[in-house]
């Protein structure tokens, strides 16, 4: 049991040296430097003189040999800097750590919604399989489980942002606004994300329902659930006990699994609301590639999706005494 | 509660229908049955004939289908009861076994949680109770209580048997139903939960209702037995009889299929398949049965009693009767003394059974075959062949008759006639079809029984073959009019052991497949061991002896009996092949 553990925990290691290592060199493999565009306003480029790349290149330590550089990476991203933003002047770690949030809690709130709402929605169709209810759920979540996130935000933000006035355009909230109270302040940043949040819930809404249909469905059909009605249980009891403890095993795995691919969606979603998340944020650093910041930001993505593949094992472990056992036995 | 007298649970005229895709499938159709306080009754049947069905039935637990027809618990009617009422009944009066499956138990809960989870919804009981009550359960079933903290993966075959056992068992039902509790388990496991249910059964009084298809459980755990065919009860009747004489070709036929009745007799599985489950007009196993008639497929028989405690469904009352002896007497009388070969002796062939006839040499086994046949009159008694008396030739004259095969080929096939014309005699006396015809059916029947074909063999006389060939060429002879029920004098005994194998094997077929009928008169004990459903056991005329095959091997009461197996079997223990 502890060896498998270690092993388990070597493996992430070993995947978050080879992501680090990729990360390195993903950003020297594009054509450009970063000098190219280090003082460029918008609408006029200035171009640096040889001279001025060549110092620059210098005195950021990127005329080194790359080893050079990899080793010195590696030694400063084990004392936790990230590296300086060429870009926004600015230590890399300030910059992620201030959008991590807003792009954190854009994913999990709809996380949460459309878990929650696909879950429910999937059960009862389940419930009433083949049913008119079952047949009129499955037909429009699959239709809009299809529209992709970003169109739907760019219709979202037309019709009730542009067109209605009923949210703000942009931003996660007023910009210099004075609030009143706590209160005021909350109710402005769900405002702000209102839209953006309901984008990404509507487009993740569909997978979660047609998973949880299919795991309850798959579940009603068991034997155990056919013992348990056997028994004269109460129905609250055979359906949250015996079918959705069964059923949820593969929703949480899911939930988890997608929370890192989720923070990826999420670029197209910011960018159609320029919400202040990390994926605005990347875009940005890859239009001025600004090297430390790219990196940065990819290392705390892949680390996020590691991070939830994490949790995602552990939990599934806590919840189906199966795992643990046959793992051990076969060695798996 | 009850009046004496009421059933504890009474069904009557219960019929499942599950929908399908294509077209509804009856799995159970037209069931009845009664079971009294602490009985205990055994359903047997091959899978798909509806046992599980009528469990699930009994339960309520038809989830894709229709139920028809009534089932009483006590006197509560528990057709059309709503699903809240029908909860109060299931696992606090009726529980069920499930037949064992990992999937059978929720695979994330504990067994504690799972064994103890009806107590809460029925009894109301506090953490503490039902965790004592599941220690007292488990340890009731034979299995350590430290169990109860595990999950079902992490438990064997027969250890999870035990849990569902225990699950039954706790809210102290008094209609226990359990489904196949032996099948996947290793003999040891099995006999284990065999014993088991006998123990509880004693201890606890509940009703049982067993669904197996292994014959030996039911033998153990049952009083009563039903056969199920189709989802219709086929034979009903007291355990023992009916797994000791089964009056219906399909329990027949399960019987002959069970290796673990009697070991060294041949397994024979019943021919075809069930039909796919939609109501058939006539009798459901009318195409498989080995003695249906074009009639049988008219009407659907009903459950009658044919004999005290026994029910069968069958347009012919069971299966028939082709031969039956009483008290026939023959002494032989020589100059200074009389030689009583024949005392007394009553016996019965029926429908498709190979009944041995065995005895030492000079024990009147021949001298009854005669007069079986009708070809020696008898002093005393009377034959009947398919209920008419036999007189003069009538019964062995015809197609589909009875013909006896003599023990002596070289007297019983005249040396001056050719191969060809020994074999279609006995068509060419009932003049049956053209000559052509006949000669296609000799030498069909040659070929069953192996001998050559070639013209050349053909126009052979028979004064040139050898003693092996001309006792095939009187077997295949008797073949010719295709007999219903064959008389065969030792026969095999000449006959090589390839050629005795493929024969006796063949014949064997004839009788699962058209409810062919031997007598095999031998004192081969193996080979009778081998193919006898029945056996007589013949002793200076008379029969010290007789009864269903496992019975006279595997225990016999004469002392006579003894001692031939004794001398016969346990000699060839020890020099194989003698």
């Amino acid at each position: 049991m502890n060896k498998k553990r270690v092993t388990r925990l070597a493996e992430y290691f070993f995947t978050v040296w080879v992501i680090v290592t990729l990360n390195f060199l993903l950003p020297r493999a594009m054509p450009g430097d970063p000098f190219l565009y280090l003082s460029s306003d918008v609408g006029e480029e200035v171009i640096f003189s040889e001279e001025q790349r060549q110092y620059y290149l210098a005195y950021y330590g990127l005329d080194r040999p790359v080893g050079g550089q990899y080793l010195s990476y590696m030694s400063e991203l084990l004392r936790g800097n990230l590296g300086h933003s060429l870009y926004y002047n600015e230590p890399v770690s300030h910059i992620i750590l201030r959008r991590l949030a807003w792009t954190f809690f854009l994913v999990i709130a709809a996380v949460i919604l459309s878990t929650f709402i696909g879950t429910v929605l999937g059960s009862i169709s389940a419930w009433y399989r083949e049913k008119w209810l079952d047949k009129f759920l499955f037909f429009n979540l699959i239709i809009m489980s299809e529209i992709p996130a970003f169109l739907l935000g760019l219709v979202l933000l037309f019709s009730f942002a542009a067109g209605l006035g009923l949210f703000p355009l942009s931003g996660a909230m007023t910009h210099f606004a004075g609030y009143e109270n706590w209160w005021e302040k909350v109710l402005d940043i769900l405002h702000h994300a209102f839209l953006p949040v309901i984008a990404l819930t509507i487009a993740r809404t569909g997978g979660m329902y047609l998973l949880s249909r299919n795991s309850v469905i798959t579940v009603l059909e068991k034997d155990y659930l056919r013992t348990a009605r056997a028994k004269g249980l109460s129905e609250k009891r055979v359906i949250f006990r015996h079918v959705l403890r069964n059923a949820m095993l593969p929703i949480v795995t899911r939930v988890f699994l997608s929370l890192g691919s989720l923070v990826g969606g999420a670029i197209l979603v910011e960018n159609v609301f320029a919400y202040p998340g990390l994926g605005h944020l990347m875009r940005e650093a890859v239009m001025v590639r600004d090297y430390p910041l790219i990196q940065g930001i990819f290392l705390v993505v892949t680390i996020c999706v590691l991070l939830a593949n994490f949790i995602a094992d552990f939990i599934y472990g806590k919840l189906d005494p199966r795992v643990n056992d046959y793992s051990e036995t076969y060695g798996g | 509660m009850t009046a004496d007298g009421k059933y504890l649970l009474e069904i009557k005229d219960l019929s499942v229908t599950y929908r399908a895709v294509h077209s509804p499938v009856k799995a159970v159709d037209g069931v009845s049955l009664q079971l009294r306080k602490g009985e205990s009754l055994g359903i047997i049947g091959e899978s798909g004939c509806g046992k599980s069905t009528l469990a699930l039935g009994i339960m309520g637990l038809i989830k894709q289908g229709s139920i028809e027809g009534e089932i009483y618990y006590k006197d509560q009617k528990l057709t059309g009861l709503p699903e809240k009422k029908l909860k109060k009944y299931r696992w606090k009066d009726i529980a069920l076994v499930f037949q064992n499956s990992l999937e059978v138990l929720n695979p994330v809960l504990n067994i504690k949680e799972q064994i103890g989870e009806p107590l809460k919804t029925h009894y109301n009981l506090s953490p503490p109770e039902i965790d004592q009550k599941v220690v007292k359960l488990l340890e009731m079933v034979g299995l350590n209580p430290k169990w109860r903290h595990y999950y079902p993966h992490q438990l064997s075959g027969g250890m999870r048997q035990r849990v569902l056992l225990a699950m039954a068992l706790s809210c102290d039902p008094e209609l226990l139903i359990v489904d196949e509790p032996t099948t996947s388990l290793d003999p040891l496991s099995k006999n284990e939960i065999v014993r088991l249910l006998q123990k509880l059964q004693k201890k606890l009084g509940f009703a049982l209702v067993l669904i197996s298809h292994d014959l030996g459980v039911i033998k153990k755990l049952t009083s009563r037995v039903m056969a199920m065919y189709c989802g219709q009860v086929i034979e009903a009747g007291i355990t023992s009889e009916v797994l000791k004489n089964p009056m219906h070709c399909y329990t027949r036929g399960l019987l002959n299929s069970s290796p673990n009745l009697f070991k060294y007799k041949d397994l024979w599985g019943i021919d075809g398949e069930p039909s796919s489950g939609n109501s058939v007009k006539g009798c459901a196993f009318y195409p498989r049965c080995c003695q249906g008639e074009e009639s049988c497929s008219q009407t659907r028989p009903l459950l009658k009693y044919v004999a005290l405690e026994r029910m069968v469904a069958c347009h012919k009352g069971g299966i028939e009767t082709f031969l039956r002896a009483e008290g026939i007497r023959k002494t032989y009388k020589l100059k200074n003394m009389e030689i009583e070969a024949v005392k007394d002796v009553s016996l019965e062939i029926r429908s498709g059974e190979v009944v041995a006839l065995v005895g030492e040499s000079g024990s009147g086994k021949s001298t009854l075959a005669h007069i079986l046949a009708g070809v020696l009159p008898a002093e005393a008694g009377r034959v009947f062949y398919r209920n008419k008396k036999v007189e003069g030739r009538w019964a062995t004259k015809m197609i589909g008759g009875m013909q006896i095969i003599f023990q002596d080929p070289f007297s019983a096939t005249s040396h001056r006639m050719k191969v060809l014309d020994v074999v279609k005699e006995p068509l060419d006396i009932i003049k049956r079809g053209s000559k052509q015809e006949r000669e296609e059916e000799a030498v069909k029947a040659l070929q069953t029984v192996q001998l050559p074909v070639s013209p050349e063999f053909l126009d052979r006389y028979c004064h040139g073959l050898s003693g092996g060939q001309r006792q095939r060429l009187a077997i295949a002879r008797a073949l010719v009019t295709k007999p219903k029920l064959l008389i065969a004098d030792e026969v095999t005994s000449m006959l090589d052991p390839s050629t005795q194998a493929n024969l006796l094997r063949e014949l064997k077929g004839l009788q699962n497949r058209h409810g062919f009928a031997l007598l095999y008169i031998t004192h081969d004990l193996h080979l009778a061991r081998k193919v006898a459903d029945k056996v007589y056991v013949m002793y200076k005329g008379e029969i010290v002896e007789n009864g269903v095959s496992f019975e006279i091997f595997e225990s016999p009461k004469h002392i006579y009996t003894k001692q031939l197996l004794k001398d016969v079997l346990s000699v060839s223990r020890d020099a194989p092949g003698s």
